[in-house]
């Protein structure tokens, strides 16, 4: 049977459904008999699912519209400066 | 998608699917869409395992150029695509790659490498006129006999995979910068109504591009067209800065160089993907240069000693319940932007931008393997630091 070190090397394609049959039958060969690695597996599955959907690093309301303008700024008057965008 | 009923594709869950994931980070669909007989694809891939990723008498990367000039020969543009990422992938640039592709004697390849790649060609484009005379030829260059074998396996295999894609109607991995015109006898298919690759990809890639009016206004010198493009896509490039830079005030500054730069070489973009990718791979790449510019860029390169989870508490079951959404996003944020800068950023592309194993290596500069080994990581370290908010004894978040 595999060992936990092997299990947690493993358990990043185990998480993205990318492990061969066999190696999937082995992981949970070892997850059925293994507590560490049930607690290990079913956390980091859960990380990921919140990390998914909690919406981090929004692009707040407030300073949308000023980078805008700034960014704009900065292009037009490249623009009057050279024949941007190049050829 | 294959010309062939989608519903007889065979089996999903197959290692021989898991073999071609771990060689190339994901399955190419000329290959998925041949699952109907998962056998054979197992034989296919026994003969690349040999042919071209077993160590050989030819160098990894002669051998992927090979398969690229047999494909081109062949006007084979979903092969192309897929070679060019590989290549990409070794380290060898697109324009090299597209270089070598178009016209291998106008690139910089050695003298030698030029000479297998001519004799490969005829091979695939006119096999009548080869002779014995080409391989005396490769043989004067240098080349041993079991190099010379090696050559004609590739052109074999690359013939091989060419026809099965054009047989299948495989739709492409990623979005091609060379699509070839379509030869008479594909044009035939054509006016009796049958797909062709070229449709598809049409279709995929060229014409379903939101952007593709407004990109061509601002090509034809409209600068205030571009204003929409920033609205449109501004949300997306500052969340991979910020969560990259890991900091909003680096990433407001970031996203200005960003849009600059995409304005500067709008003309450059071809349509070969959809804009919003393109502009993706500017801000990966700006904030990747910020961040080497940093004292972090030790902690890019240099890979530690293995990673053991201390905290091995059962959580909860269902950690969202913790808190509120914003709690949990000011969490999440905090606890990325804690993790060190190498396991970050794979992080950010994989899991909260959601590019592909591949796409992730692309962007970085990095195997598919390492990818993998920083993500796991940095995925272990992540729930390490959530622990005492969401295991079974925590007493809630207090981000």
């Amino acid at each position: 049977m595999i060992r936990c070190d092997e299990f947690i090397t493993e358990l990043g394609s185990l998480l993205d459904d990318e492990v061969a049959v066999e190696i999937r039958q082995q992981l949970e060969l070892h997850l059925a008999h293994c507590r560490s690695c049930q607690v290990l597996y079913d956390s980091t599955r859960k990380t990921l699912r919140i990390v998914t959907e909690s919406g981090s690093f929004e692009y707040p309301e407030p300073i949308a519209e000023p980078l805008v303008e700034r960014i704009m700024s900065r292009i037009r008057s490249s623009c009057d400066t050279d024949q941007s965008p190049t050829e | 998608m294959t010309f062939l009923r989608s519903e007889e594709n065979g089996p999903r869950d197959s290692s021989v699917l898991a073999f071609l994931k771990s060689n190339f980070g994901f399955v190419p669909n000329v290959f998925r869409d041949q699952m109907l007989r998962s056998d054979i694809v197992q034989a296919e891939a026994n003969l690349i395992d040999s042919v071209l990723l077993k160590q050989g008498a030819l160098t990894r990367f002669q051998k992927e150029c090979i398969l690229l000039v047999v494909s081109a020969a062949n006007s084979n543009t979903y092969s192309v695509a897929l070679l060019g990422q590989t290549l990409e992938i070794l380290g060898i640039s697109r324009e090299q790659s597209d270089q070598i592709a178009v016209d291998h004697q106008g690139s910089t390849l050695s003298e030698a490498d030029k000479a297998i790649l001519e004799a490969t060609k005829k091979l695939a484009e006119s096999p009548i006129a080869f002779s014995e005379e080409d391989i005396k030829s490769l043989r004067r260059q240098g080349f041993s006999e079991e190099q010379i074998l090696e050559c004609i396996l590739i052109t074999g295999l690359a013939n091989f995979l060419n026809t099965v894609q054009t047989g299948l109607g495989a739709l492409p991995d990623f979005p091609p910068r060379i699509v070839f015109p379509l030869k008479k006898e594909v044009n035939l298919s054509l006016e009796s109504g049958r797909p062709t690759i070229e449709r598809a990809l049409d279709k995929d890639f060229l014409s379903e591009d939101p952007d593709t009016e407004i990109v061509a206004r601002v090509q034809g010198g409209d600068t205030d067209a571009f204003e929409e493009l920033v609205r449109k896509h501004g949300r997306r490039i500052y969340r991979s800065l910020v969560g990259i830079l890991g900091s909003a005030d680096e990433a407001e500054d970031a996203m200005q160089d960003v849009f600059m730069k995409a304005f500067q070489h709008i003309r450059d973009f071809e349509r070969r993907s959809k804009f919003s990718t393109w502009l993706v791979r500017i801000a990966i790449n700006t904030a990747i240069q910020r961040v080497r510019g940093r004292k972090e860029i030790d902690s890019l390169e240099e890979e530690d000693g293995e990673f053991r989870p201390r905290n091995i508490q059962a959580w909860q079951d269902d950690p969202e319940q913790c808190c509120s959404k914003e709690e949990m996003r000011r969490l999440i944020e905090k606890e990325i932007i804690k993790l060190p800068m190498k396991y970050r950023l794979v992080l950010m592309l994989r899991d909260v931008e959601e590019l592909s194993t591949a796409e992730a290596a692309n962007a970085l500069g990095l195997g598919v393997p390492a990818v993998k080994a920083r993500l796991v990581r940095g995925r272990l370290m992540l729930r390490e630091a959530l622990v005492p908010y969401f295991s079974k004894e925590s007493t809630g978040v207090t981000a």
